[in-house]
């Protein structure tokens, strides 16, 4: 069938193959091949194990996968003997979840930072451990259902991106899969500057959020519209925002995912109240130095 | 050009790195090992030694960073003692599986709680299952030799293994003994530069690890390098020692155990202490002689049931516990499996001795010795086993 040509001519031609076990309607397969796309054949991605994994072990370049205690860590090894033998012509991709980076590998990712290794961090956020079965992270948001928090997380999302940032590296950024030209772009950025580059994306994930597989990009976009996923980067201590939509309510962000059917009026008033805050805090500060 | 002078074991351990050409340490302090990184910071700032030394913030980190530098094909050395290997534990099951020869000194010292910084072995016989290489030192002479050897055994392409060159803390890691240091040339000689061919992590040449997907395959494969690496432990120590003039036996070492009913099996610094007690109680006409256990990982079984017709019985000096063991310590249980087979075998008696660092005495080793003639005399084992500490000597400590 011509449909099924021309799939297997784009496969031969990316750098992922098709076929992942990924679940139907995870962005990972999505986000991998247009970040490796952006960064070109000469890269060694070393991941953590779970969920960003299963797309991971699909990439047909230099890949290493293990566990999610280990995430910078062996990145950092690969950059040394890389740097024993002079080659300085390869990019250098560690990845990691955000039950890894937002909590089990907090540590290690933060000492990177600090080493201003050379390598580009992905955090791969779906914002739950959702390989083990959908447990709440440091970076689930709050009110949302997990096996683990039955009545909704208490706790707000960890701020990792703006955490980094202050680790004063050269590069923060946050992306989305619903923004193909600003997650490439961003990327190309990063792959051009020497030193720590971390990039937060968020994983649309239909098996723990509780949506419709087909919604995933739309759920996402939604996450951006809303203001509940601004999209940003952070330069030399400078924050920008990338992409400034026009506000929709997070009602919209909310009833699209099942995840957080239970929240009361009252609670989505108060989901609303901080995003209203924290776009108000961003557009004030777009362009300005907000690490000191 | 070689040179001898006094150094600390942790320097010698340094040497041993620095002469190996190791191009990536990652690294994170621990007592007793501190001295080993330190130095070899020092070597590095002063340009005598060229690698890639990462300052780790742990050493779960220290090891993921090895597995990482080793798999992108350089060579990696690493230290760490206790509580560190402990907390690295996790990792250290990486590079056997993945078949990395990665070098790390396991500088001996006691876990916590009932513990302190001084040595005994539990820290690196906990690793016992994971599939690295354990050789264990006497000295800081022997440690340097040994991390040389190590990287030729590890990256030997019958092999492909982490090996852990131990060593007690202080004992060894903080006495300066007369040290000779090879002269560079004769070690690159010796040792050529590591090549994995196994896979490759580089974009031009890119081949992963194949993983069987029979596990029990996976496994096997691992045991059989660990069965190959036998010889190879035993044919790298006959070549180290026709060119630098030193030698240690490979995985068991004999003293003195000509015409002797008893032997005693020491592993570690405690060694040294029994050389000279088996040489008096010799001179006395006690017929007892000694076993340095120098490799505990592979085991050399084979070696022992050579040696086992020759002895009435065996006492083994475990410088561990195994809390609610089948019997006695890690190393006494290892030697009865080994012995086990055969028809006529030794009377096996265990002691538990220098827990925590405290001191192996002459005194005490005497005793061992007595214990084991003892039961070859009676043609019974008394006390199988015997927490030599909780006797008194009439010492003082």
């Amino acid at each position: 069938m011509e449909i099924n040509r021309q799939f297997d001519e784009y496969y031969e031609k990316s750098y992922i193959q098709g076929g992942t076990a990924c679940c139907p309607g995870c962005g990972g397969p999505l986000f991998w091949r247009m970040t490796l796309e952006a960064l070109g054949p000469k890269t060694i991605i070393y991941g953590d194990g779970p969920c960003a994994y299963c797309a991971i072990r699909n990439i047909k370049l230099p890949n290493f996968g293990i566990h999610f205690s280990f995430v910078a860590d062996g990145s950092t090894g690969i950059l040394a003997a890389l740097a024993a033998k002079g080659r300085e012509d390869i990019t250098v991709v560690s990845s990691g979840g955000d039950g890894a980076i937002g909590d089990i590998s907090f540590g290690k990712v933060s000492a990177a930072a600090e080493r201003n290794e050379n390598m580009i961090q992905i955090c791969v956020d779906n914002e739950a451990y959702m390989n083990t079965g959908i447990q709440k992270s440091g970076l689930t948001p709050f009110g949302a259902w997990t096996t683990t928090t039955p009545l909704g997380k208490e706790a707000p999302k960890k701020e990792i991106p703006l955490i980094i940032a202050q680790h004063k590296v050269p590069y923060v950024a946050t992306t989305s899969v619903a923004y193909p030209r600003d997650l490439k772009d961003k990327m190309i950025k990063a792959k051009g500057m020497k030193g720590f580059k971390y990039i937060h994306t968020v994983m649309p994930c239909p098996t723990g959020w509780r949506f419709n597989p087909a919604k995933s990009v739309e759920v996402v976009r939604l996450g951006v519209q809303t203001w509940a996923w601004p999209l940003y980067e952070i330069e030399d201590g400078v924050l920008s925002l990338t992409v400034k939509p026009k506000q929709r309510p997070v009602e919209d962000y909310l009833k699209a995912q099942n995840r957080f059917r239970h929240l009361t009026e009252d609670q989505m008033r108060f989901i609303q109240d901080q995003i209203d805050t924290r776009r108000k805090r961003l557009l004030e500060n777009d362009g300005n130095r907000i690490i000191l | 050009m070689s040179f001898t002078r006094m150094m600390e074991g942790n320097e010698a351990a340094a040497w041993g790195a620095r002469l190996s050409r190791a191009e990536v340490v990652p690294a994170y302090p621990i007592t007793p090992q501190t001295e080993v990184i330190s130095h070899i910071a020092t070597f590095i700032a002063e340009g005598k030694m060229k690698a890639q030394y990462i300052k780790v913030e742990g050493e779960h980190t220290a090891m993921a960073a090895a597995v990482g530098a080793s798999a992108a094909g350089a060579r990696v050395f690493t230290a760490s003692a206790s509580q560190g290997i402990a907390y690295m534990e996790e990792a250290l099951w990486m590079p056997p599986g993945r078949r990395l020869p990665i070098v790390m000194c396991m500088v001996n010292r006691a876990m916590a709680p009932i513990g302190g910084l001084r040595p005994d072995h539990n820290d690196s016989l906990m690793q016992r299952d994971n599939g690295w290489i354990q050789l264990y030192c006497e000295n800081g002479q022997e440690v340097l030799d040994t991390i040389i050897m190590a990287y030729r055994i590890g990256e030997d392409r019958r092999v492909y293994l982490p090996v852990a060159p131990c060593y007690d803390g202080y004992f060894v890691s903080a006495t300066a003994t007369p040290t000779t240091v090879p002269d560079q040339g004769e070690v690159d000689e010796f040792l050529p530069p590591y090549v994995h061919e196994m896979y490759s992590l580089m974009p031009e040449s890119y081949r992963p690890r194949h993983f069987e997907m029979n596990i029990a395959k996976g496994r096997y494969e691992v045991q059989q390098a660990h069965e190959r690496a036998k010889a190879i432990i035993e044919e790298v120590d006959v070549e180290y020692s026709k060119r630098f003039g030193r030698g240690y036996d490979g995985l068991l070492e004999e003293y003195a155990c000509d015409d002797v009913d008893a032997v005693l099996m020491t592993m570690g610094s405690m060694t040294g202490t029994a050389r000279d007690v088996v040489d008096e109680m010799q001179a006395s006409g006690k017929r007892i002689g000694l076993l340095k256990l120098r490799g505990f990982r592979p085991f050399p079984t084979e070696e022992l049931h050579g040696l086992a017709k020759r002895f009435h019985a065996i006492g083994v000096v475990d410088r561990n516990t195994s809390y609610g063991s089948a019997g006695g310590g890690v190393v006494s249980m290892e030697v009865a499996r080994a012995l086990y087979p055969l028809e006529d075998r030794p009377l096996l008696l265990n002691f538990h001795v220098g827990l925590g660092g405290s001191d192996v005495t002459m005194r005490q080793i005497g005793y061992m010795a007595d214990k084991t003639l003892e039961a070859v005399e009676k043609g019974r084992v008394e006390k199988a086993v015997d927490w030599v500490e909780l006797v008194d000597l009439g010492e003082v400590m």
